[in-house]
Parts: structure tokens; C-alpha cells; sequence
């Protein structure tokens, strides 16, 4: 992680929102749990993708009803965490305590990038997620395939498999990487964070 | 999503495709209206028509796609929905339909009839306090219809229409965002709202108006005669986009 966790980005009322994205969902639960430890004071909670169960219900749907695309599943992620920021997020917030998101916007968004698409459209489809107090990008790649419930983009990859135009796990990873690390680099320039 | 040189070989692909007059092409036609404003009777009494007349007819309803339908119904049975939610998920079940179902069919020089389109979502998200730019933004690329008919009632024939037959569902009465406990005054309520949206849309992208309070005969008469003048429209550019995205996805299932 780019920052120390120490208190980070806690606002007067003692509420933040900490946003940690990354391909790794080892490495994921790790940094938020160190966040959430470093903040215990604050009543730090993590809040990660597939609260809603939507993800669930498309792993066990019938064969014969399809795969979603790239961009159907990240219609059904913001879904997902519209759902998070209504029942985990915004009630925490509201109590003043601290929420870590992981993943959060930018692990979608890179990941939708690294599949080609648009990047405009991939932002406005996240519009209505508010910017994280504090934004964090956890490098390393996976050594090897995780369980598919283990991180969104093995998730992804392993829902869309031929649909992403011949592209390997290990490019849609390195891709999807590459994608985070022009986020982190931009939210650092800019001082903005999602 | 292609490499750009690939990209502008589909597009060329497309083109050809979609401007070659030695066959029959692909046709999307849609029925927008209110509940109750008879465009399911509409677009039945069309197919046969059209089928009898030689056309290959597909139809795709609204929120029907068998992956995405599912999720919405368990959501929709517990009422959990909030407003965006339930339009991030009636856009990500449109979006499998269009790569599933549409684009195939006009790709293959069907006639597809769509009972709702996007439109419907716009103007019940809207109804619902949605952004209408953030709303369409949801179904981008976009996929315009060939023919848009609007069959147009008012929202008291819409509300007697349905109670006559059922008592509107939760969502349907817009009970999630009215605040009101009867299905009915609910729903005529919410349907106002989706009505004055679907007037602003019918006028913005020019849907065909057929008058809902007419009889079925007249209104299929009408649907008959203002198909034969626009089918004869030339193949478009607007969509290019969303067959571009669809036939890279449809080389790498390849």
C-alpha cells in the first residue's frame, strides 16, 4: 500500500470511506484488515463486492441462460455495490465510523478498461459511488488462480472466459494491473480519490 | 473493444452486411407504451401478420433475459430494490438480451419485435427520480429501433385498464417511491409520471404514435400501414457501435 493505515483519511465526525483495489483478493483482505485493525477505534468495517448476492445466483443460474459480457457484468458489479452503499457503507458512514471498500470503483473500471471498453462509460456507470476518503491500489498479481469467489477479476475472468477477445488470465490480469496503477498515479496527482 | 484495425474491419463488415439490398435485412421494431395501453395485443395480432407475410419474426420482452431475469424477480419478490438498482439490473438483463438475442436475429436478417425497449427503462427510471443522461448512459452503445411505435393512453384508461384485470404489482404501482399503500392510487400516480416521460421521449427520438384508445382493428390497420412506409428506411450508422462490440464478442466465442 502506497500510505501508512494509520488513521487514514478519518474525517471530524469520524467518518471515512477507504477504497483498496487490486486484482489479489488475498493481498485485498489483508490490507483491509490491517486498515481495519490500525482504525479499531473508529468501529473500521470492510465492506467487499458480492454483499448483495448477485454474484451467487449468476454461479449457480443454468448453463443453458448464457454468460454475461463484459459490460452485463459491470452493469450487475454497480448493481452490486449500489446495494453496498445502501445497507454496509452509507449506514456505517452515517454512525460515524470508518468503511473500508475493497474492492471498490477502481478495480471494476480497470478491469472494464482492460477489456477494451470505454472509459467514459465505465465512469459514468460508477457515478453514483461517492470518492473515498482515501484511495489504495494493492499491487501484486496472483501467483496462481485463486477460487473464483476469491476475487472479482478471477470472478470475471472465469464467468466471461472466450468472451474477452482472446485475452489470457495472466493478460486480463497484467491489464487490468496496469489499469489500477494509472488510477493510483492519477488519484495521487490529482489529490481525488474513487 | 477490438484492436483499432480490427475494429474498422468489423465496421466494414457491418456496413456491407446491413447495406446489402440482394436480401431481406434485419429489422428491429419496438412497442412502447404504458401498461394497459394494448401493445402486447398489438404486437401479437403484427407478428402473425408479418409471418404471413413471409418474415422471419423473433420477439424479445422486457426484463426476459433467462440470466439476468432471475435476479431481478428473487429482488423485486422481497421488495429491496431502490431505485438504481433496479435500473443498473433492468440495463444489465437489456444488455444480455441485445448481445443474446436482438443483434443475433438482425444479424441474421430477422424481423425482431421488442415489447418495451430501453425506452422503457428511461422513462420509468425517470419516473422513479433517476438522471435521464445517467440513465441513458446506462444502455450505451445504444441500439436504435428501426420503428419505435408509441401506443399512447391516458394514464386513467392505463389505471382502469389494469385494475379491471389484476391489481398492479409493488414496482408496477411505483409503490417503492409513492409512499402510498393502495396498488391502485399508486399506480396511477406513478403511471402519470412514466406517461409524461414517454411523451418527452416519443417526441425527442420521433416514436410513431398510434392512438391506444382506438379500437384493436383500427390500431392494427394503422401498425400495418405505418410499417409498410417505414421498413422501406435505409440501414443506419447510429448503430454501429453496439454491432461492432457484439461481433468482437462473437469472433472470440469463435
Amino acid at each position: 500500500m502506497a500510505r501508512n493505515t494509520r488513521r487514514a483519511g478519518v474525517t471530524r465526525n469520524g467518518s471515512a470511506l477507504i477504497s483498496i483495489d487490486g486484482v489479489n483478493a488475498h493481498a485485498l483482505k489483508n490490507a483491509a484488515r490491517k486498515v481495519a485493525t490500525a482504525n479499531r477505534r473508529h468501529r473500521a468495517g470492510v465492506s467487499t463486492w458480492g454483499a448483495s448476492g448477485i454474484f451467487d445466483e449468476l454461479t449457480f443460474a443454468d448453463s443453458e441462460a448464457g454468460v454475461p459480457s463484459m459490460r452485463t457484468l459491470l452493469l450487475l458489479y454497480a448493481a452490486d455495490l449500489a446495494f453496498r452503499l445502501r445497507w454496509e457503507i452509507g449506514p456505517a458512514l452515517d454512525e460515524g465510523r470508518l468503511v473500508i471498500a475493497a474492492p471498490y470503483v477502481a478495480t471494476p473500471i480497470a478491469l472494464g478498461q482492460a477489456a477494451g471498453l470505454d472509459a467514459q462509460w465505465l465512469a459514468d456507470i460508477f457515478h453514483f459511488a461517492p470518492p473515498a476518503s482515501e484511495h489504495h491500489v494493492i499491487d501484486p498479481a496472483p501467483a496462481k488462480p485463486l477460487s473464483q469467489r476469491q476475487g472479482f477479476v478471477e470472478f470475471a475472468w472465469r464467468h466471461l472466459d472466450t468472451r474477452l477477445s482472446g485475452l489470457t488470465r495472466l493478460e486480463l490480469m497484467d491489464r487490468t494491473r496496469h489499469h489500477l496503477r494509472a488510477s493510483a498515479q492519477r488519484s495521487r496527482s490529482s489529490g481525488a480519490s474513487r | 473493444m477490438p484492436s483499432p484495425s480490427f475494429e474498422q474491419k468489423l465496421r466494414r463488415l457491418a456496413r456491407s452486411h446491413f447495406e446489402d439490398r440482394s436480401r431481406r435485412r434485419g429489422l428491429l421494431v419496438a412497442f412502447e407504451g404504458p401498461d394497459g395501453s394494448g401493445k402486447t395485443t398489438q404486437r401479437k395480432l403484427f407478428k402473425t401478420w408479418l409471418k404471413s407475410d413471409g418474415y422471419n419474426v423473433v420477439t424479445t420482452k422486457w426484463n426476459s433475459s433467462e440470466l439476468i431475469r432471475p435476479i431481478i424477480k428473487s429482488r423485486k419478490a422481497i421488495r429491496v430494490l431502490s431505485p438504481l438498482e433496479f435500473s443498473l439490473l433492468h440495463a444489465a438483463d437489456f444488455r444480455h438480451r441485445v448481445e443474446n438475442v436482438v443483434l443475433p436475429a438482425l444479424w441474421d436478417g430477422k424481423l425482431v419485435i421488442a415489447d418495451r425497449f430501453l425506452f422503457t427503462g428511461l422513462a420509468r427510471d425517470v419516473a422513479r427520480g433517476l438522471d435521464f443522461d445517467q440513465v441513458l448512459k446506462l444502455y450505451q452503445p445504444l441500439l436504435w429501433p428501426d420503428l419505435v411505435f408509441y401506443f399512447s393512453v391516458s394514464a386513467r384508461t392505463s389505471r382502469e385498464r389494469i385494475a379491471a384485470t389484476r391489481t398492479p404489482t409493488f414496482y408496477e404501482a411505483g409503490q417503492d417511491i409513492t409512499d402510498i399503500d393502495e396498488p391502485t392510487a399508486s399506480y396511477e400516480r406513478f403511471i402519470t409520471r412514466v406517461i409524461r416521460e414517454y411523451e418527452s421521449l416519443a417526441l425527442i427520438f420521433r416514436f410513431i404514435t398510434v392512438d391506444a384508445e382506438q379500437s384493436i382493428h383500427d390500431q392494427h390497420q394503422e401498425i400495418r400501414r405505418l410499417f409498410r412506409e417505414g421498413e422501406q428506411r435505409p440501414w443506419s450508422d447510429w448503430n454501429l457501435d453496439a454491432i461492432v462490440e457484439w461481433l468482437a464478442i462473437r469472433d472470440a466465442q469463435a
